[in-house]
């Protein structure tokens, strides 16, 4: 039997590495007698993977893990176990049984919104980040991306498909961001966050939430609203 | 400086600090099985002067945690040494020292104990002390700072901390330090001054009040302790759990998210050694030997498996594979849990002790590397030291492990021993070219591919309560010789990985693990200068060490290499490891000779003096296994 579940990683579980969550739902599993299936060969691993990985320092309401069981139970059950052996912080909030020929979650995914809290450093300033915004995305995005063969200039204006201020309180505010996201790459958001510091130095602190992760047709994960 | 409640504390830690640092998980806490209590009557902070994944990795304050934790009137939380990046950041932004459990100020705990694991440790305690804003000199400390406590295998000679330390508790912890919460609980509701709080901790066994005894030198080295408080102990004698299946283990212990050092069940068989090693510390400091019961260790594997979801248990302890019942374990254990895929790994099997049925079920699991520790390279110098292995045991295991496909194999050895000649290092080499033949004497069929030998050579570090105690080590040109012999030798030949370290941390630790109190002030001015983390090649500063030894009048020479006349008082006479000094005279006689001493399973050597029959549990042990081949 194969399972599709959708868990939130919180705040406080939030600078938990990509690979220390793999592992971390190894044991859960273990803890829960929730029995994944295992590879056959020399070194035998469990049989689950991951949609995507979330960056260090970000939360999310919408990581997805895809795991094979030994034999079938119930998917309340699953959900029902898998939470009560998860560490505080982490939490299945859906889970949906998928059939042996469909595409890996990886290769279904298409986009992913986020909600990105930014702390100015003066209410005025906090005021005109939406004109900022507007003007950032109207044309191409260039910034420095430093990766394994130096640094290098990208436009990631293709991968945003929105970008909004959704509200503003004071010195906060709160954007929405819809990107491209897929298994070949998609929206970096550190990299949005510095074209938008490049331009605009007024951002004492943010914090990335993922809010949804998109496919395109609907299967597994919710549709890409645009 | 340092004046932040504990909410701005946490705030300013998680949004500012932490996402510019390495490795974030270090200093947020939150993991699994972690207490969520909030406060209690009595705060204990255990602290590890080293970074999360170490510290996290050593099982005795796994203990402790537990122990504190499972009182109604205290709570413990940890704290680690923050590596650079995060010392530089608290700094810089005026943050200080704190636990992971409830972000709270080191400085407002009832009790901070430090966890003594290694001598190269001993400048991270005042790195944390320091950036908690507490004074490192237990002089300059009143009644108004934290309790500052240490513990550990250096606690056996704990001088050169000493002066740091309101009190340090010699020998197992678990029982001790129950009794100091209580005398504590009881001090802090009497109102009466720290004075009295230190005479009445001074009456618990195993526990050490530094300022209640002064040193006094002659000729420039140590001469005697005097005692300073009527009412404290001549010698300190080593607390001691008798029997570890009533002890309190480890309980439900956390389970860290980033990976840490001993990333597994540590599952303890038994504590103490019976070979009787002369180089190795840990094989006469933890005397007697004390056995878990077969059905303890299989109840605590399977309530620690489900409890962590762990996928690997490690059978602790200084010598696995000597466990009484380790034929029925290893396969038992192997099989209950294969299952759940979890397995098993033995971390410290001896030579001799090796099993090929037990290899070849450990096998079926999972493979991890196999290493052996020869120490010496000749029968000769293994004699001296005692390890009782020869060249025959080494190839036969070797040969079993390479039947059963293992292909890798990591060879220990020291270098400087005493009484060490070229000759001994050539042998070194020899047996590394007989391994590698041993696996080609294996047929192809058979066999792995890709063989990996690792001689992984360290220098010898003469210890406290061993019978090379008044040992010189080899100073740094003769190391440096010795190493570059050994390179030129092994040169060229296939398969093997030659190992080896540069020799001047291994001379500090002999420093520091043979000095006296006036090493406290090295310590002080090699921590100004920037030394911390000396355990660490990139941290390592040996100028900082340098210049600390010459402002203090001292140097590195008179400690770690000047062999201590063998009736002169040592730094830590007046600690008892049980141990008496006259049988460690008597072995070091006999290393000179090169006469074996039999493992204790066997035969009582008398290590333990006229205490014999009163502490050790060796007798008993003997009795079992005598009725049991009789039966």
């Amino acid at each position: 039997m194969r399972i599709a579940a959708r868990f939130k990683k919180g705040e406080q579980v939030r600078f938990v590495s990509h690979l220390d969550v793999q592992r971390m739902f190894q044991r859960s599993f273990r803890r829960a007698g929730i029995p994944v299936a295992y590879s056959q060969g020399f070194n035998p691993h469990p049989l689950t993977s991951f949609a995507t990985a979330l960056s260090v320092g970000c939360s999310s309401d919408a990581e997805w893990i895809d795991v094979k069981l030994d034999r079938d139970m119930s998917l309340t059950e699953f959900s029902m176990k898998l939470n009560s052996a998860l560490p505080n912080g982490f939490f299945v909030c859906e889970a949906i049984e998928v059939g042996d020929n469909t595409p890996s979650l990886s290769v279904l995914m298409s986009a992913a919104e986020y909600r990105v809290l930014v702390n100015a450093d003066t209410p005025e300033n906090a005021a005109d980040l939406k004109t900022v915004l507007d003007e950032l995305i109207c044309g191409a995005i260039t910034v420095t991306k430093r990766g394994k063969g130096g640094e290098k200039e990208v436009d990631i204006a293709p991968q945003i498909l929105k970008a909004t201020v959704l509200s503003a309180c004071e010195t906060s505010c709160i954007l929405d961001v819809v990107g491209m996201l897929n298994a070949s790459g998609g929206l970096n958001m550190e990299l949005f966050m510095k074209a938008l510091t490049d331009r605009w130095p007024h951002v004492k602190s943010y914090a990335v939430h993922r809010m949804n992760i998109f496919s395109d047709d609907g299967r597994i994960l919710p549709k890409k609203p645009i | 400086m340092y004046a932040l409640t504990e909410d701005a504390l946490n705030k300013e830690l998680l949004y500012e600090i932490i996402p510019r640092v390495e490795k974030p998980a270090r200093y947020t806490g939150g993991e699994l099985n972690m207490t969520e209590k909030k406060d209690a009557e009595v705060k204990f902070c255990l602290c590890f002067p080293d970074v999360y994944e170490i510290g996290m990795s050593h099982l005795g304050s796994r203990i402790l945690y537990h122990i504190i934790n499972k009182r109604s009137d205290a709570v413990c939380e940890r704290a680690f040494a923050p590596w650079t990046d995060m010392d530089a950041l608290m700094r810089e932004n005026g943050l200080p020292m704190f636990s992971l459990e409830n972000k709270r100020e080191l400085g407002k705990f009832d009790i901070i104990g430090f966890s003594l694991l290694y001598e190269m440790c001993y400048t991270n305690i005042l790195s944390m002390l320091e950036l908690a804003n507490i004074p490192f000199y237990a002089a300059d400390r009143g009644g108004e700072f934290p309790l500052i406590i240490a513990g550990g295998p250096c606690a056996c000679n704990p001088e050169p901390i000493a002066p740091f330390m309101d009190a340090i508790v010699v020998g197992d912890g678990e029982e001790v330090i129950g009794r100091i919460i209580d005398i504590y609980k009881a001090w802090k509701k009497s109102g009466e001054p720290k004075r009295s709080l230190l005479i009445e901790l001074a009456r618990t066994e195993g526990v050490y009040i530094p300022s209640f005894y002064e040193p006094e030198y002659r000729d420039g080295t140590f001469d005697r302790l005097v005692k300073t408080e009527p009412s404290a102990p001549d010698k300190i004698t080593k607390a001691m759990v008798k029997d570890l299946d009533t002890a309190e283990f480890i309980g439900k212990p956390i389970v860290p998210y980033m990976s840490i050092v001993h990333d597994r069940i540590a599952l303890e068989l038994f504590r103490g050694c019976t070979r009787g090693c002369r180089f190795c510390q840990a094989g006469f400091i933890y005397r007697p030997i004390r056995e878990r019961r077969l059905d303890t260790l299989l109840n605590m594997a399977k309530e620690l498996t489900d409890c962590t979801g762990y996928d690997e248990i490690s059978l602790m302890s200084l010598s696995s594979g000597d466990y009484s019942r380790i034929h029925e374990l290893v396969p038992e254990i192997i099989d209950t849990f294969r299952d759940k895929h979890v397995s098993v790994s033995l971390p410290s099997l001896r030579i001799d002790s090796f099993m090929k049925d037990d290899l070849e079920k450990m096998q079926s699991v999972r493979k991890s590397g196999l290493t052996l520790a020869p120490e010496a390279g000749t029968q000769r110098l293994r004699d001296v030291i005692n390890k009782c292995v020869t060249e025959e045991d080494l190839l036969r295991s070797v040969h079993d492990a390479f039947e059963a496909g293992w292909t890798g194999v990591k060879l220990y050895f020291m270098l400087g021993l005493p009484t060490e000649t070229d000759e001994d290092l050539m042998g070194i080499a020899d047996l590394a070219k007989k391994v590698a033949r041993e696996f080609y004497s294996v047929p192809k069929e058979k066999r792995g591919k890709g063989l990996r030998i690792t001689v992984s050579v360290s220098t010898f570090v003469p210890k406290p309560f061993t019978p090379f105690q008044w040992e010189a080590q080899n100073d740094t040109e003769e190391v440096i010789r010795k190493q570059q012999l050994l390179k030129e030798a092994l040169r060229g030949v296939k398969n093997v990985e030659y190992q080896y370290h540069a020799p001047y941390v291994s001379r500090l630790e002999a420093v520091f693990a043979k000095g006296d109190r006036r090493l406290a002030g090295v310590l002080v001015s090699a921590y100004k200068k920037g030394a911390r983390f000396d355990s660490w090649d990139e941290c390592f500063k040996l100028n900082a060490y340098e210049e600390a030894f010459a402002e203090n009048g001292l140097t590195v020479e008179q400690y770690a290499n000047r062999r201590t006349d063998i009736n002169a008082n040592l730094p830590w006479e007046h600690i008892d490891m049980l141990v008496t000094k006259e049988y460690l005279k008597k072995e070091y006689e006999r290393s000179l000779s090169a006469a074996l001493t039999q493992d204790c399973r066997e035969k009582c050597n008398g290590c333990f003096g006229k205490r014999c029959a009163e502490s050790c549990t060796m007798n008993d042990v003997r009795h079992d296994r005598k009725t049991e081949e009789a039966e």
